[in-house]
């Protein structure tokens, strides 16, 4: 039975059904050059950018703690702003080390869509839960909890006037909520950075290598940064709160809607992904008649962050004014052009299989 | 992103859309047939009935991308569902003599892309999430009265998928995914850090929960998806990680009721090349084998029902459709071919197929 077995199998696939040539093969070293660009020209910096945005977040909440009032509170408030959109920059990566130990989400639980975080977040508020002052203690709460959507609520949200005047629980709470995220910053540093981790890895694919196989799978991790991203920003961050309809808006689902930075955060979440596209140079390796490709995608980019370069205002202004939410929704059909572009021209350039079975839980 | 079908449109006559399909005929009596969902490369959908040579004998058009096919119990009629988030579900009579029925999705669900009917063929039971609550539920379908829909109950989980009946006829097993979603943040995922899926095992008639199976806690985020049942009635399960993707988790392994959760070891390398996800599950009762596809990894891997041992594995591109066929297994994949255990094979540069293929007949 064994051996009929394998007899019908093999029959079962045809040589000429096994991985068919692309139109141009993933090569190692072209592969290894791509992938070394975007982690040295954007992953890296990026993360570099995140840990030093999250340690002066720290320091800032330190000098508020320790000396309550409009000042210093503007200054965490600022460096809150700074830390959540060079956070937007780096989120792009939703592999790696950020999946391990709940990065992710212990960064930033987000869409809170039954309000659960937030509830989460005011109990410990309401009840001083004194555990929640200890950053050990807290990175073991909830992920809701310990990010920086609950740093957000903590600086600028219903109650927050009390740090002008108050070192409560609050702001100990709120410390201990920026030494937790810059804390897991700084491990993403540096695992990106030191040799032999995952930037190792993922240059030099192989059958022996744990997660990427071979050149395609290379780059397909690189291709799927800009299709899951663009997919992220549309879905996600712009459909969110934006409805089909003015009446369909919800400013208040937007993200980051109360330090008023939603609009930077996405703005910085395409520049993220517009810096890896460059930084890999995709183009050096396209043929000649598939130079649109890139110029087409670099146009897309520009356009949709020149338009929310102008449309840089608090959610709840920028969706009632018909002509700043008419340019949002432009931005989110631009994402949706670049989507076409990446994951059917880019990725078809390169002899990528655009997954169109394999996208997750189908 | 194709143009939004609403379920309003759907409940006004969402029929109108799909014409009378005039292929299937008489002629196919007698004949084998399997159907699959396809998405043409210029931008339609459909579901291609097709013989026994990977021959297509018909395309259905759909108003958007569907996911797997379920047949009723003599295979007169079979059901095209939506790809999660989809809103809608078709009714085809395989001889063509009656128009198609749409379903659309109640008021506050949608589908997951998978169903199937009762042992008499009186109802149809499909996945379906109560989005706002984020509950897994089943959708109960009285498929002798224009698949009115008579009610629901719940699946005891998030995100159910697959669901099969098993071969007492009255009990539904049903992999909980685990994976919180809503339809107005597209398919993104909302709660990866406290995934729970499960299989469970449902009564049928009034909606019991008769098990509920989990994993340790682990492997939380190993979603449980899709299922085939083999001869001594274990039912087999295949997984997608969605957690770091240097670990290296099981990705199938099987419960019966009454036993706990066996998980079955596939050799490093094999494990490794399936990139932590089985897109589908089928199991081949001559040969008492499981194959399990990994699109994603470009792999099928098959493996002994009775021993667990591996038997083969092959490389075939975006695979991921599986069928029992013969003494081996027909496979669709994603970049338009299908290729049966016989040798015969087909490729269809005009379309891709879709995760799921199913013998009618």
């Amino acid at each position: 039975m064994m051996r009929l077995a394998v007899v019908v199998l093999a029959a079962l696939v045809p040589s000429t059904f096994t991985l068919p040539a692309p139109a141009r093969a993933a090569e190692t070293d072209a592969t290894s050059e791509m992938v070394l660009g975007a982690i040295e020209d954007a992953i890296r910096p990026a993360y570099r950018d995140f840990a030093a945005t999250s340690a002066r977040l720290l320091d800032d909440m330190a000098s508020l703690c320790n000396a309550p009032g409009s000042e210093t509170l503007a200054e965490a408030r600022s460096a809150f702003r700074n830390a959540a959109v060079a956070w937007s920059v780096a989120e792009m990566v939703r592999f790696g080390p950020v999946r391990e130990d709940n990065r992710l989400e212990r960064i930033l639980f987000w869409p809170d869509r039954r309000s659960i975080g937030l509830k989460q977040v005011q109990a410990l508020l309401a009840t001083k839960d004194e555990t929640a002052t200890n950053a050990e203690a807290l990175s073991g709460k909830s992920v809701a909890v310990q990010g920086l959507g609950a740093l957000e609520f903590v600086l600028f949200g219903t109650g927050a006037e009390e740090l002008y005047s108050e070192a409560g629980f609050r702001c100990s709470y709120g410390s201990a909520i920026a030494t937790n995220i810059a804390g897991i910053a700084t491990a993403l540093e540096t695992e990106w950075t030191e040799a032999e981790r995952v930037a190792a890895s993922w240059t030099e694919p192989g059958p022996d290598n744990a997660a990427w196989r071979d050149d395609a799978e290379a780059l397909g991790e690189l291709a799927d940064i800009l299709i899951h991203g663009l997919e992220l920003v549309r879905d996600v961050r712009i459909s969110g709160f934006l409805g089909e309809t003015p009446n369909e808006d919800r400013s208040k689902r937007a993200l980051f809607w109360r330090s008023e930075v939603t609009v930077a955060s996405m703005r910085a979440n395409v520049e993220a992904l517009a810096n890896i596209f460059e930084s890999a140079g995709f183009d050096g390796h396209l043929g000649p008649d598939e130079g649109w490709v890139a110029d087409s995608i670099r146009f897309e980019f520009d356009n949709a962050i020149s338009t929310l370069k102008a449309i840089d205002a608090p959610v709840e202004a920028l969706v009632s004014n018909p002509e700043s939410r008419q340019k949002l929704a432009y931005v989110r059909v631009v994402t949706s052009t670049l989507s076409n572009l990446v994951g059917r021209q880019l990725t078809g350039a390169f002899g990528l299989t655009a997954g169109f079975s394999s996208l997750d839980g189908d | 992103m194709g143009a939004k079908i609403t379920r309003r449109a759907l409940l006004a006559g969402g029929a109108a859309l799909l014409a009378r399909p005039r292929t299937l005929s008489a002629s196919n009596e007698g004949r084998e047939l399997f159907a699959a969902a396809y998405k043409e490369r210029t931008g339609g959908y459909g579901v291609a009935i097709l013989a026994g040579d990977g021959d297509i004998v018909s395309r259905l058009p759909l108003p958007d991308r569907g996911h797997d096919i379920t047949c009723d119990p003599a295979c007169g009629r079979f059901v095209a569902f939506a790809r999660r988030p989809g809103l809608f579900a078709v009714v085809f009579d395989r001889r063509g003599r009656r128009a198609p029925v749409t379903i659309a999705a109640a008021k506050g669900r949608h589908f997951f892309g998978h169903g199937v009917f009762s042992s008499d063929g009186k109802l149809l039971y499909a996945t379906e999430n109560d989005f706002d609550r984020a509950s897994g539920m089943i959708g109960v379908y009285d498929a002798s009265d224009g698949f009115k829909r008579l009610g629901e109950f719940p699946t005891h989980g998030m995100d159910p998928h697959e669901l099969l009946l098993m071969p007492d006829g009255k009990t539904l097993a049903v992999a909980n995914g685990g994976i919180e979603t809503h339809p107005d943040f597209g398919r993104a995922k909302l709660n990866l850090a406290t995934m729970e899926p499960s299989l469970v095992f449902i009564d049928s008639e009034h909606g019991d929960l008769v098990e509920k199976h989990g994993l340790p806690a682990a492997l939380h985020r190993l979603s449980i998806r899709h299922m085939a049942i083999d001869a001594a009635g274990r039912c087999w399960f295949g997984c997608q990680f969605e957690g770091p993707q240097s670990a290296t988790p099981p990705l199938l392994g099987h419960v019966a009721q009454g036993n706990g959760v066996t998980l079955i070891e596939i050799p490093e390398d094999t494990l490794r090349s399936m990139r932590n996800y089985v897109g589908s599950v089928a199991y081949n009762a001559k040969e008492n084998m499981i194959a399990i596809s990994s699109p994603r990894g470009n792999r099928m891997a098959v493996v002994d029902a009775g021993t667990a041992a591996l038997r083969h594995v092959e490389s075939l591109t975006e695979v991921c459709g599986l069928a029992s066929h013969g003494e081996g297994f027909v496979a669709s994949t994603g970049d338009g071919a299908i290729v049966f255990a016989s040798g015969a094979h087909k490729r269809y540069d005009d379309l891709v197929w879709d995760n799921h293929i199913l013998h009618i007949g």
